[in-house]
Protein backbone atom coordinates (compact mmCIF):
# COMPACT_ATOMS: atom_id res chain seq x y z
CA UNK A 1 0.00 0.00 0.00
CA UNK A 2 1.07 4.07 -0.77
CA UNK A 3 0.47 6.77 1.11
CA UNK A 4 0.94 10.20 0.95
CA UNK A 5 0.34 12.76 3.40
CA UNK A 6 -0.27 16.72 2.04
CA UNK A 7 0.33 19.24 4.53
CA UNK A 8 -2.42 17.10 6.82
CA UNK A 9 -3.36 19.35 10.26
CA UNK A 10 -5.55 17.80 12.77
CA UNK A 11 -7.41 20.11 15.22
CA UNK A 12 -9.44 19.22 17.81
CA UNK A 13 -12.75 20.93 18.59
CA UNK A 14 -11.08 22.17 21.87
CA UNK A 15 -8.92 24.06 19.66
CA UNK A 16 -5.92 21.87 20.48
CA UNK A 17 -3.33 21.10 17.33
CA UNK A 18 -2.49 17.69 17.33
CA UNK A 19 -0.86 17.60 13.58
CA UNK A 20 -0.05 20.70 11.23
CA UNK A 21 1.15 20.84 7.64
CA UNK A 22 2.33 16.88 7.83
CA UNK A 23 3.67 15.90 4.42
CA UNK A 24 5.41 12.25 3.96
CA UNK A 25 5.40 9.25 1.22
CA UNK A 26 5.33 5.89 2.25
CA UNK A 27 6.60 3.74 -0.74
CA UNK A 28 4.95 0.09 -1.71
CA UNK A 29 6.06 -2.12 0.22
CA UNK A 30 8.52 0.45 2.61
CA UNK A 31 9.15 0.05 6.37
CA UNK A 32 9.57 3.14 8.27
CA UNK A 33 9.64 4.47 12.23
CA UNK A 34 7.63 7.05 13.66
CA UNK A 35 9.44 8.67 16.62
CA UNK A 36 8.52 11.71 18.62
CA UNK A 37 8.02 12.32 22.27
CA UNK A 38 4.45 11.25 23.77
CA UNK A 39 1.94 13.69 22.79
CA UNK A 40 4.06 14.80 19.34
CA UNK A 41 0.98 13.45 17.63
CA UNK A 42 1.57 9.72 16.43
CA UNK A 43 -1.03 8.25 17.85
CA UNK A 44 -3.19 11.15 15.79
CA UNK A 45 -1.62 10.13 12.58
CA UNK A 46 -2.16 6.56 13.33
CA UNK A 47 -6.17 7.20 13.98
CA UNK A 48 -5.98 9.66 10.93
CA UNK A 49 -4.84 6.22 8.58
CA UNK A 50 -7.59 4.44 10.37
CA UNK A 51 -9.67 6.67 9.61
CA UNK A 52 -11.00 6.33 13.43
CA UNK A 53 -10.46 10.50 13.00
CA UNK A 54 -10.75 12.53 10.24
CA UNK A 55 -8.11 15.32 9.12
CA UNK A 56 -9.16 18.98 9.58
CA UNK A 57 -6.62 19.81 6.31
CA UNK A 58 -4.72 18.97 3.52
CA UNK A 59 -4.92 15.50 2.05
CA UNK A 60 -4.38 11.74 2.89
CA UNK A 61 -3.96 10.09 -0.34
CA UNK A 62 -3.76 5.71 -0.18
CA UNK A 63 -3.43 3.74 -3.21
CA UNK A 64 -4.61 7.24 -4.91
CA UNK A 65 -7.57 7.48 -3.08
CA UNK A 66 -8.40 10.77 -0.93
CA UNK A 67 -9.55 9.40 1.95
CA UNK A 68 -11.88 12.25 1.98
CA UNK A 69 -13.92 10.83 -0.59
CA UNK A 70 -14.24 7.98 1.50
CA UNK A 71 -17.67 7.95 3.38
CA UNK A 72 -18.42 6.77 6.61
CA UNK A 73 -20.19 3.09 4.87
CA UNK A 74 -16.82 2.62 3.15
CA UNK A 75 -14.56 2.70 6.53
CA UNK A 76 -14.65 -0.90 7.35
CA UNK A 77 -13.60 -1.98 4.12
CA UNK A 78 -10.13 0.31 4.44
CA UNK A 79 -10.08 -1.04 7.63
CA UNK A 80 -9.91 -4.21 6.38
CA UNK A 81 -6.91 -3.64 4.23
CA UNK A 82 -5.00 -2.01 7.00
CA UNK A 83 -3.47 -4.48 10.12
CA UNK A 84 -2.80 -2.20 13.31
CA UNK A 85 -1.07 -3.63 16.40
CA UNK A 86 -1.37 -1.64 19.79
CA UNK A 87 0.82 -1.46 22.74
CA UNK A 88 -1.95 -2.67 24.69
CA UNK A 89 -2.97 -5.03 22.21
CA UNK A 90 -6.50 -4.71 22.29
CA UNK A 91 -7.32 -8.65 22.84
CA UNK A 92 -10.30 -10.06 24.32
CA UNK A 93 -10.01 -12.50 26.94
CA UNK A 94 -13.70 -13.98 26.62
CA UNK A 95 -11.96 -15.99 24.18
CA UNK A 96 -9.06 -18.48 23.12
CA UNK A 97 -6.68 -17.25 21.14
CA UNK A 98 -7.76 -18.50 18.01
CA UNK A 99 -11.09 -16.79 18.02
CA UNK A 100 -9.09 -13.35 18.87
CA UNK A 101 -6.67 -14.15 15.74
CA UNK A 102 -10.33 -15.38 14.18
CA UNK A 103 -12.18 -11.77 14.22
CA UNK A 104 -11.32 -9.99 11.29
CA UNK A 105 -11.90 -12.88 9.09
CA UNK A 106 -15.18 -13.58 11.38
CA UNK A 107 -16.51 -9.76 10.62
CA UNK A 108 -15.91 -10.10 6.81
CA UNK A 109 -17.47 -13.14 6.38
CA UNK A 110 -15.08 -16.10 4.98
CA UNK A 111 -15.93 -19.38 5.63
CA UNK A 112 -15.31 -21.11 8.06
CA UNK A 113 -12.15 -23.58 6.76
CA UNK A 114 -10.78 -20.86 5.40
CA UNK A 115 -10.86 -19.19 8.48
CA UNK A 116 -9.26 -21.92 10.86
CA UNK A 117 -6.42 -22.39 7.47
CA UNK A 118 -5.60 -18.40 7.91
CA UNK A 119 -5.86 -18.40 11.25
CA UNK A 120 -3.53 -21.44 11.90
CA UNK A 121 -0.99 -19.72 9.43
CA UNK A 122 -1.01 -16.66 11.03
CA UNK A 123 0.14 -18.19 14.52
CA UNK A 124 2.53 -20.30 13.00
CA UNK A 125 3.80 -17.08 11.72
CA UNK A 126 4.11 -15.36 15.23
CA UNK A 127 5.22 -19.21 16.96
CA UNK A 128 2.04 -19.63 18.75
CA UNK A 129 0.55 -22.29 16.80
CA UNK A 130 0.56 -24.51 19.89
CA UNK A 131 -1.28 -22.18 22.18
CA UNK A 132 -4.26 -21.49 19.81
CA UNK A 133 -6.96 -22.69 22.61
CA UNK A 134 -5.86 -20.96 25.53
CA UNK A 135 -7.31 -18.00 26.80
CA UNK A 136 -5.01 -14.85 25.94
CA UNK A 137 -4.88 -14.20 29.58
CA UNK A 138 -2.87 -17.31 30.18
CA UNK A 139 -0.63 -15.88 27.65
CA UNK A 140 3.18 -13.70 28.53
CA UNK A 141 3.09 -10.02 27.91
CA UNK A 142 5.50 -10.91 24.62
CA UNK A 143 2.72 -14.05 23.59
CA UNK A 144 0.18 -12.16 24.27
CA UNK A 145 1.78 -8.88 21.59
CA UNK A 146 2.71 -11.82 19.02
CA UNK A 147 -1.11 -13.03 19.60
CA UNK A 148 -2.10 -9.08 18.61
CA UNK A 149 0.07 -9.51 15.71
CA UNK A 150 -0.99 -12.51 14.46
CA UNK A 151 -4.45 -10.91 14.57
CA UNK A 152 -3.66 -8.01 12.39
CA UNK A 153 -1.95 -10.11 9.36
CA UNK A 154 -4.81 -13.05 9.63
CA UNK A 155 -6.13 -10.79 6.99
CA UNK A 156 -3.14 -10.48 4.88
CA UNK A 157 -3.19 -6.74 5.13
CA UNK A 158 -1.66 -4.29 2.40
CA UNK A 159 -0.49 -2.08 5.24
CA UNK A 160 0.52 -2.98 8.83
CA UNK A 161 0.64 -0.30 11.45
CA UNK A 162 1.74 -0.53 14.68
CA UNK A 163 1.95 2.02 17.89
CA UNK A 164 4.26 1.32 20.83
CA UNK A 165 4.04 -2.28 19.83
CA UNK A 166 6.80 -3.01 22.51
CA UNK A 167 6.14 -0.11 25.05
CA UNK A 168 5.82 -2.68 27.82
CA UNK A 169 8.36 -5.40 26.49
CA UNK A 170 12.11 -6.16 27.38
CA UNK A 171 14.53 -5.60 25.38
CA UNK A 172 14.95 -9.13 23.96
CA UNK A 173 11.16 -9.65 23.31
CA UNK A 174 11.04 -5.96 21.62
CA UNK A 175 13.68 -7.33 19.07
CA UNK A 176 11.80 -9.78 18.32
CA UNK A 177 8.78 -7.98 17.81
CA UNK A 178 10.76 -6.00 15.58
CA UNK A 179 12.31 -8.80 13.47
CA UNK A 180 8.76 -10.09 12.68
CA UNK A 181 7.43 -6.59 11.19
CA UNK A 182 10.35 -7.11 9.27
CA UNK A 183 9.74 -10.35 7.93
CA UNK A 184 5.93 -9.18 6.77
CA UNK A 185 7.48 -6.00 5.01
CA UNK A 186 10.13 -8.71 3.22
CA UNK A 187 6.66 -10.19 1.62
CA UNK A 188 5.81 -6.82 -0.03
CA UNK A 189 3.84 -5.26 3.05
CA UNK A 190 3.55 -1.89 3.95
CA UNK A 191 5.22 -0.92 7.32
CA UNK A 192 5.31 1.94 9.78
CA UNK A 193 5.86 1.21 13.41
CA UNK A 194 5.21 4.30 16.09
CA UNK A 195 8.14 3.74 18.87
CA UNK A 196 9.75 5.95 21.23
CA UNK A 197 12.24 3.42 21.49
CA UNK A 198 15.45 5.38 19.81
CA UNK A 199 18.05 2.77 20.39
CA UNK A 200 16.41 0.20 18.58
CA UNK A 201 14.83 2.54 15.99
CA UNK A 202 18.53 2.88 14.88
CA UNK A 203 19.55 -0.70 15.11
CA UNK A 204 16.38 -1.35 12.56
CA UNK A 205 18.20 0.94 9.65
CA UNK A 206 15.51 2.13 8.05
CA UNK A 207 13.47 5.72 7.48
CA UNK A 208 12.88 7.44 10.73
CA UNK A 209 10.09 9.84 10.60
CA UNK A 210 10.27 12.22 13.71
CA UNK A 211 7.06 13.96 14.84
CA UNK A 212 7.83 17.09 17.33
CA UNK A 213 4.82 19.01 18.60
CA UNK A 214 2.55 17.56 15.82
CA UNK A 215 5.14 18.86 13.18
CA UNK A 216 7.32 16.32 10.62
CA UNK A 217 11.14 17.37 11.79
CA UNK A 218 13.03 15.15 10.01
CA UNK A 219 12.75 12.15 7.24
CA UNK A 220 9.53 13.77 5.88
CA UNK A 221 10.74 13.64 2.09
CA UNK A 222 11.07 10.61 -0.19
CA UNK A 223 12.59 7.36 1.29
CA UNK B 1 -6.98 14.01 -6.52
CA UNK B 2 -9.54 11.67 -7.53
CA UNK B 3 -10.14 8.04 -6.77
CA UNK B 4 -8.52 5.93 -9.59
CA UNK B 5 -9.84 2.29 -9.02
CA UNK B 6 -7.73 0.97 -12.01
CA UNK B 7 -4.36 2.56 -10.35
CA UNK B 8 -5.44 0.28 -7.04
CA UNK B 9 -5.74 -2.85 -9.50
CA UNK B 10 -2.41 -2.39 -10.98
CA UNK B 11 -0.62 -1.92 -7.34
CA UNK B 12 -3.01 -5.06 -6.18
CA UNK B 13 -1.34 -7.00 -9.19
CA UNK B 14 2.24 -5.83 -8.58
CA UNK B 15 2.33 -6.95 -4.81
CA UNK B 16 2.61 -11.14 -6.33
CA UNK B 17 4.62 -11.49 -3.21
CA UNK B 18 1.82 -11.58 -1.59
CA UNK B 19 -0.72 -12.81 -3.17
CA UNK B 20 -3.48 -10.83 -1.36
CA UNK B 21 -6.92 -12.00 -1.33
CA UNK B 22 -9.53 -9.38 -0.40
CA UNK B 23 -13.03 -9.74 0.45
CA UNK B 24 -15.10 -7.94 -2.18
CA UNK B 25 -17.72 -5.32 -1.43
CA UNK B 26 -20.06 -5.87 -4.16
CA UNK B 27 -20.34 -9.79 -4.31
CA UNK B 28 -23.74 -10.47 -2.37
CA UNK B 29 -24.15 -13.88 -1.27
CA UNK B 30 -27.08 -15.50 0.22
CA UNK B 31 -25.30 -18.85 1.60
CA UNK B 32 -22.83 -16.74 3.57
CA UNK B 33 -25.35 -14.39 4.80
CA UNK B 34 -27.91 -16.92 5.76
CA UNK B 35 -24.92 -18.52 7.47
CA UNK B 36 -24.64 -15.03 9.03
CA UNK B 37 -27.60 -15.32 10.71
CA UNK B 38 -28.57 -18.45 11.65
CA UNK B 39 -24.99 -18.43 13.50
CA UNK B 40 -25.62 -15.10 15.42
CA UNK B 41 -29.67 -16.36 16.37
CA UNK B 42 -28.22 -18.73 18.28
CA UNK B 43 -25.11 -16.97 20.05
CA UNK B 44 -27.46 -13.70 20.99
CA UNK B 45 -29.62 -16.47 22.59
CA UNK B 46 -26.25 -17.85 24.66
CA UNK B 47 -25.78 -14.86 25.51
CA UNK B 48 -29.06 -14.09 27.23
CA UNK B 49 -28.58 -17.47 29.06
CA UNK B 50 -24.59 -15.88 30.21
CA UNK B 51 -26.74 -13.23 32.27
CA UNK B 52 -29.49 -15.25 33.16
CA UNK B 53 -31.01 -13.52 35.75
CA UNK B 54 -31.04 -9.70 34.08
CA UNK B 55 -32.28 -11.82 31.11
CA UNK B 56 -35.03 -13.28 33.38
CA UNK B 57 -36.27 -9.84 34.91
CA UNK B 58 -36.47 -8.31 31.59
CA UNK B 59 -38.45 -10.80 29.81
CA UNK B 60 -40.45 -10.64 32.92
CA UNK B 61 -41.27 -6.97 33.36
CA UNK B 62 -42.21 -6.87 29.08
CA UNK B 63 -44.33 -10.20 30.31
CA UNK B 64 -46.14 -8.26 32.43
CA UNK B 65 -46.31 -4.96 30.54
CA UNK B 66 -47.67 -6.98 27.79
CA UNK B 67 -50.15 -9.40 29.62
CA UNK B 68 -51.64 -6.51 30.76
CA UNK B 69 -53.39 -4.84 27.67
CA UNK B 70 -53.61 -8.59 26.61
CA UNK B 71 -55.97 -9.62 29.41
CA UNK B 72 -57.61 -6.65 29.26
CA UNK B 73 -58.58 -7.48 25.86
CA UNK B 74 -59.90 -10.58 26.77
CA UNK B 75 -61.87 -9.66 29.04
CA UNK B 76 -63.54 -7.00 26.09
CA UNK B 77 -63.80 -10.13 24.00
CA UNK B 78 -65.71 -11.74 26.49
CA UNK B 79 -67.74 -8.69 27.16
CA UNK B 80 -68.73 -8.39 23.76
CA UNK B 81 -69.39 -12.02 22.97
CA UNK B 82 -72.15 -11.42 26.05
CA UNK B 83 -74.12 -8.66 24.08
CA UNK B 84 -73.48 -10.02 21.21
CA UNK B 85 -76.43 -12.48 22.61
CA UNK B 86 -78.27 -9.85 23.96
CA UNK B 87 -78.56 -7.71 21.11
CA UNK B 88 -81.46 -10.28 19.41
CA UNK B 89 -83.76 -9.51 21.82
CA UNK B 90 -84.73 -6.11 21.15
CA UNK B 91 -87.83 -5.45 20.26
CA UNK B 92 -90.26 -2.58 19.45
CA UNK B 93 -92.93 -2.34 21.84
CA UNK B 94 -95.68 -0.25 20.81
CA UNK B 95 -98.89 1.04 23.05
CA UNK B 96 -102.09 1.38 21.10
CA UNK B 97 -104.97 3.77 21.91
CA UNK B 98 -107.37 2.71 24.86
CA UNK B 99 -110.31 3.27 23.17
CA UNK B 100 -109.21 1.59 19.84
CA UNK B 101 -110.83 -1.73 19.24
CA UNK B 102 -109.52 -5.06 19.72
CA UNK B 103 -110.32 -5.44 15.48
CA UNK B 104 -108.87 -3.10 14.44
CA UNK B 105 -105.73 -3.55 16.77
CA UNK B 106 -105.80 -6.90 14.70
CA UNK B 107 -106.14 -5.13 12.06
CA UNK B 108 -102.72 -3.31 12.52
CA UNK B 109 -100.74 -6.10 13.52
CA UNK B 110 -101.85 -8.17 10.85
CA UNK B 111 -100.48 -5.31 8.54
CA UNK B 112 -97.19 -5.00 10.63
CA UNK B 113 -96.67 -8.32 10.03
CA UNK B 114 -96.50 -8.50 6.34
CA UNK B 115 -94.14 -5.30 6.57
CA UNK B 116 -90.88 -5.98 5.06
CA UNK B 117 -88.48 -5.25 8.10
CA UNK B 118 -90.39 -6.56 10.65
CA UNK B 119 -89.83 -10.32 11.47
CA UNK B 120 -93.45 -10.90 13.94
CA UNK B 121 -95.45 -9.33 15.97
CA UNK B 122 -97.21 -10.48 19.52
CA UNK B 123 -100.31 -9.51 20.66
CA UNK B 124 -101.10 -8.44 23.51
CA UNK B 125 -104.72 -8.04 24.57
CA UNK B 126 -106.05 -5.80 27.47
CA UNK B 127 -106.58 -8.90 29.51
CA UNK B 128 -103.49 -10.45 29.01
CA UNK B 129 -102.12 -7.19 29.87
CA UNK B 130 -103.71 -6.72 32.97
CA UNK B 131 -102.98 -10.66 34.16
CA UNK B 132 -99.37 -10.19 33.19
CA UNK B 133 -99.32 -6.89 35.50
CA UNK B 134 -101.02 -8.68 38.70
CA UNK B 135 -98.73 -11.61 38.50
CA UNK B 136 -95.78 -9.19 38.48
CA UNK B 137 -96.17 -6.17 39.92
CA UNK B 138 -97.79 -7.07 43.19
CA UNK B 139 -100.50 -4.44 42.67
CA UNK B 140 -103.41 -6.73 42.66
CA UNK B 141 -105.55 -5.01 45.36
CA UNK B 142 -105.27 -1.56 43.52
CA UNK B 143 -105.98 -3.24 39.79
CA UNK B 144 -108.97 -5.19 41.09
CA UNK B 145 -110.25 -1.77 43.02
CA UNK B 146 -110.31 -0.09 39.66
CA UNK B 147 -113.39 -0.09 37.93
CA UNK B 148 -112.31 -0.82 34.69
CA UNK B 149 -109.34 -2.52 33.09
CA UNK B 150 -106.78 0.60 32.53
CA UNK B 151 -103.93 -1.04 30.17
CA UNK B 152 -104.02 -0.73 26.59
CA UNK B 153 -103.58 -3.21 23.66
CA UNK B 154 -100.01 -3.66 23.30
CA UNK B 155 -98.09 -5.26 20.45
CA UNK B 156 -94.48 -6.62 20.69
CA UNK B 157 -92.97 -6.00 17.33
CA UNK B 158 -89.81 -7.87 16.76
CA UNK B 159 -87.82 -6.19 14.09
CA UNK B 160 -85.85 -8.39 10.77
CA UNK B 161 -82.81 -7.10 11.28
CA UNK B 162 -80.43 -8.21 13.96
CA UNK B 163 -80.38 -5.81 16.49
CA UNK B 164 -77.13 -4.54 16.92
CA UNK B 165 -74.77 -0.92 17.78
CA UNK B 166 -74.43 -0.73 14.07
CA UNK B 167 -78.11 -0.99 12.81
CA UNK B 168 -79.66 0.85 15.67
CA UNK B 169 -80.28 4.02 13.26
CA UNK B 170 -82.47 2.00 10.82
CA UNK B 171 -84.02 0.82 13.75
CA UNK B 172 -84.70 4.31 15.22
CA UNK B 173 -85.87 5.00 12.42
CA UNK B 174 -88.44 2.07 12.39
CA UNK B 175 -89.44 2.89 16.06
CA UNK B 176 -90.69 6.39 14.14
CA UNK B 177 -92.37 4.88 11.13
CA UNK B 178 -94.38 2.71 13.69
CA UNK B 179 -95.15 5.49 16.16
CA UNK B 180 -96.73 7.89 13.40
CA UNK B 181 -99.33 4.74 12.97
CA UNK B 182 -102.71 6.42 13.71
CA UNK B 183 -103.86 3.91 16.17
CA UNK B 184 -100.34 3.73 18.06
CA UNK B 185 -100.15 6.30 21.36
CA UNK B 186 -96.66 5.48 21.84
CA UNK B 187 -93.27 3.08 20.45
CA UNK B 188 -90.78 2.41 22.40
CA UNK B 189 -87.43 1.00 20.97
CA UNK B 190 -86.41 -0.88 23.66
CA UNK B 191 -82.43 0.16 22.68
CA UNK B 192 -81.01 3.11 25.28
CA UNK B 193 -79.78 0.62 27.32
CA UNK B 194 -78.05 -0.66 24.01
CA UNK B 195 -76.71 2.75 22.97
CA UNK B 196 -75.22 2.87 26.89
CA UNK B 197 -73.86 -0.22 26.39
CA UNK B 198 -72.17 0.65 22.85
CA UNK B 199 -70.60 3.55 24.30
CA UNK B 200 -69.16 1.76 26.68
CA UNK B 201 -67.86 -0.38 25.06
CA UNK B 202 -66.55 1.85 22.76
CA UNK B 203 -64.78 3.48 25.95
CA UNK B 204 -63.51 0.87 27.36
CA UNK B 205 -62.14 -0.62 24.04
CA UNK B 206 -60.23 3.26 23.62
CA UNK B 207 -59.04 2.32 26.98
CA UNK B 208 -57.35 -1.06 26.02
CA UNK B 209 -55.99 0.43 23.09
CA UNK B 210 -54.53 4.31 24.78
CA UNK B 211 -52.85 1.47 27.36
CA UNK B 212 -51.81 -1.19 25.13
CA UNK B 213 -49.64 1.75 23.27
CA UNK B 214 -48.44 3.10 26.53
CA UNK B 215 -47.45 -0.26 27.66
CA UNK B 216 -46.00 -1.35 24.35
CA UNK B 217 -44.05 2.30 24.69
CA UNK B 218 -43.05 0.87 27.47
CA UNK B 219 -41.72 -2.31 26.66
CA UNK B 220 -39.76 -0.59 23.69
CA UNK B 221 -37.92 1.49 26.89
CA UNK B 222 -37.17 -1.57 28.84
CA UNK B 223 -35.67 -3.49 25.60
CA UNK B 224 -33.89 -0.24 24.50
CA UNK B 225 -32.16 0.27 28.12
CA UNK B 226 -31.55 -3.72 28.64
CA UNK B 227 -29.75 -3.58 25.15
CA UNK B 228 -28.12 -0.57 25.58
CA UNK B 229 -26.53 -2.10 28.82
CA UNK B 230 -25.74 -4.97 27.07
CA UNK B 231 -23.99 -2.69 24.40
CA UNK B 232 -22.02 -1.38 26.96
CA UNK B 233 -20.81 -4.39 28.71
CA UNK B 234 -19.14 -5.75 25.46
CA UNK B 235 -17.65 -1.97 24.81
CA UNK B 236 -14.26 -3.54 24.06
CA UNK B 237 -15.58 -6.46 21.66
CA UNK B 238 -17.24 -3.39 20.09
CA UNK B 239 -14.09 -1.13 19.77
CA UNK B 240 -11.88 -4.45 18.45
CA UNK B 241 -14.52 -5.36 15.81
CA UNK B 242 -14.85 -1.45 14.40
CA UNK B 243 -11.07 -1.34 14.83
CA UNK B 244 -10.58 -4.77 12.44
CA UNK B 245 -13.38 -4.09 9.87
CA UNK B 246 -16.42 -4.79 11.17
CA UNK B 247 -19.31 -3.02 9.71
CA UNK B 248 -22.10 -1.08 12.02
CA UNK B 249 -24.62 -3.38 10.59
CA UNK B 250 -22.44 -6.67 11.62
CA UNK B 251 -21.90 -5.28 15.15
CA UNK B 252 -25.78 -4.41 15.06
CA UNK B 253 -26.82 -7.85 14.54
CA UNK B 254 -26.60 -9.71 17.79
CA UNK B 255 -28.13 -7.02 19.56
CA UNK B 256 -31.27 -6.92 17.47
CA UNK B 257 -31.61 -10.42 17.71
CA UNK B 258 -31.04 -9.95 21.36
CA UNK B 259 -34.25 -7.34 21.25
CA UNK B 260 -35.83 -10.26 19.27
CA UNK B 261 -35.35 -12.97 22.17
CA UNK B 262 -36.52 -10.72 24.32
CA UNK B 263 -39.23 -9.48 22.68
CA UNK B 264 -40.45 -13.21 21.55
CA UNK B 265 -39.80 -14.92 25.50
CA UNK B 266 -41.69 -11.58 26.61
CA UNK B 267 -44.59 -12.76 24.41
CA UNK B 268 -44.71 -16.04 24.98
CA UNK B 269 -45.04 -15.67 29.29
CA UNK B 270 -47.53 -12.86 28.33
CA UNK B 271 -49.45 -15.56 26.67
CA UNK B 272 -49.11 -18.01 29.28
CA UNK B 273 -50.57 -15.27 32.11
CA UNK B 274 -53.23 -14.59 30.20
CA UNK B 275 -53.74 -18.31 29.70
CA UNK B 276 -53.79 -18.92 33.26
CA UNK B 277 -55.57 -16.24 34.15
CA UNK B 278 -58.10 -16.68 32.31
CA UNK B 279 -58.46 -20.59 33.65
CA UNK B 280 -57.86 -19.22 37.26
CA UNK B 281 -61.36 -16.66 36.27
CA UNK B 282 -62.88 -19.34 34.47
CA UNK B 283 -65.41 -20.80 36.77
CA UNK B 284 -66.89 -17.97 38.62
CA UNK B 285 -67.22 -16.29 35.43
CA UNK B 286 -68.91 -19.39 33.85
CA UNK B 287 -71.24 -19.45 36.94
CA UNK B 288 -72.05 -15.39 36.26
CA UNK B 289 -72.64 -16.35 32.22
CA UNK B 290 -74.73 -19.03 33.61
CA UNK B 291 -77.28 -16.67 35.41
CA UNK B 292 -77.80 -14.30 32.73
CA UNK B 293 -77.55 -17.07 29.34
CA UNK B 294 -77.21 -20.36 29.22
CA UNK B 295 -74.76 -21.91 26.31
CA UNK B 296 -72.29 -19.34 26.40
CA UNK B 297 -68.64 -20.22 26.52
CA UNK B 298 -65.67 -18.72 27.93
CA UNK B 299 -63.36 -16.90 25.51
CA UNK B 300 -59.78 -16.91 26.46
CA UNK B 301 -56.05 -15.84 24.05
CA UNK B 302 -56.98 -18.21 20.52
CA UNK B 303 -54.09 -19.36 18.54
CA UNK B 304 -54.17 -16.90 16.20
CA UNK B 305 -53.85 -14.09 19.13
CA UNK B 306 -51.18 -15.93 20.50
CA UNK B 307 -49.67 -15.74 17.42
CA UNK B 308 -50.06 -11.77 16.42
CA UNK B 309 -49.15 -11.30 20.91
CA UNK B 310 -45.62 -12.91 19.60
CA UNK B 311 -45.31 -11.30 16.32
CA UNK B 312 -45.86 -7.54 18.20
CA UNK B 313 -43.72 -8.47 20.68
CA UNK B 314 -40.77 -9.69 18.84
CA UNK B 315 -41.42 -6.70 16.50
CA UNK B 316 -41.17 -4.25 19.68
CA UNK B 317 -38.10 -5.82 20.74
CA UNK B 318 -36.02 -5.34 17.48
CA UNK B 319 -37.45 -1.83 17.25
CA UNK B 320 -36.10 -1.24 20.71
CA UNK B 321 -32.67 -2.44 20.70
CA UNK B 322 -32.30 -0.86 17.14
CA UNK B 323 -32.92 2.32 18.68
CA UNK B 324 -30.57 1.90 21.33
CA UNK B 325 -27.94 -0.08 19.70
CA UNK B 326 -27.60 2.40 16.10
CA UNK B 327 -26.52 6.02 18.06
CA UNK B 328 -24.67 4.23 20.89
CA UNK B 329 -22.37 2.10 18.42
CA UNK B 330 -22.02 4.95 16.21
CA UNK B 331 -20.15 6.79 19.14
CA UNK B 332 -17.26 3.71 20.37
CA UNK B 333 -14.19 4.78 18.84
CA UNK B 334 -10.96 3.98 20.00
CA UNK B 335 -9.79 6.82 22.06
Amino acid sequence: MEIEFQRVGKKYESGQEALSQVSFHLQQGEMAFLTGHSGAGKSTLMKLMMMIERQTSGQIIVDGVDLRTLSRRAIPQHRRRVGVVFQNHQLLFDRSVFHNVALPLQVSGADPQQIAKRVRAALDKVGLLDKEKYNPMALSGGEQQRVGIARAVVNKPQLLLADEPTGNLDPKLSAEIMNLFQEFNRVGVTVLVASHDLALVARMRHRVLTLSQGRMVSGGGFG
Amino acid sequence: MTQKPNQRGATRESIKATQHHWPTRSAFQPGKYLRQHQATLTESFMRLLSYPLASVMTVMVIAIALSLPGGLYVLLKNVHSVTDQWEQQSVITLYLFPELEDTQALALSHRLSAQADIASVEYISKEEGLRYFERSSGYEQIMSSLPENPLPIVLRVIPKADVDVSTLPSLQALRDQLASQKEVDYAELDAQWLQRLANILSFGQRFVYALSVLLVVAVLLIVGNTIRMAVESRRNEVLVMKLVGATDAYIRRPFLYMGFWFGVLGGFFASLCILLLSWWVSSPAQRLIELYQSGLQLQTFNADEIVLCLTISAFVGVIGAWIAVSRHIANIELQ
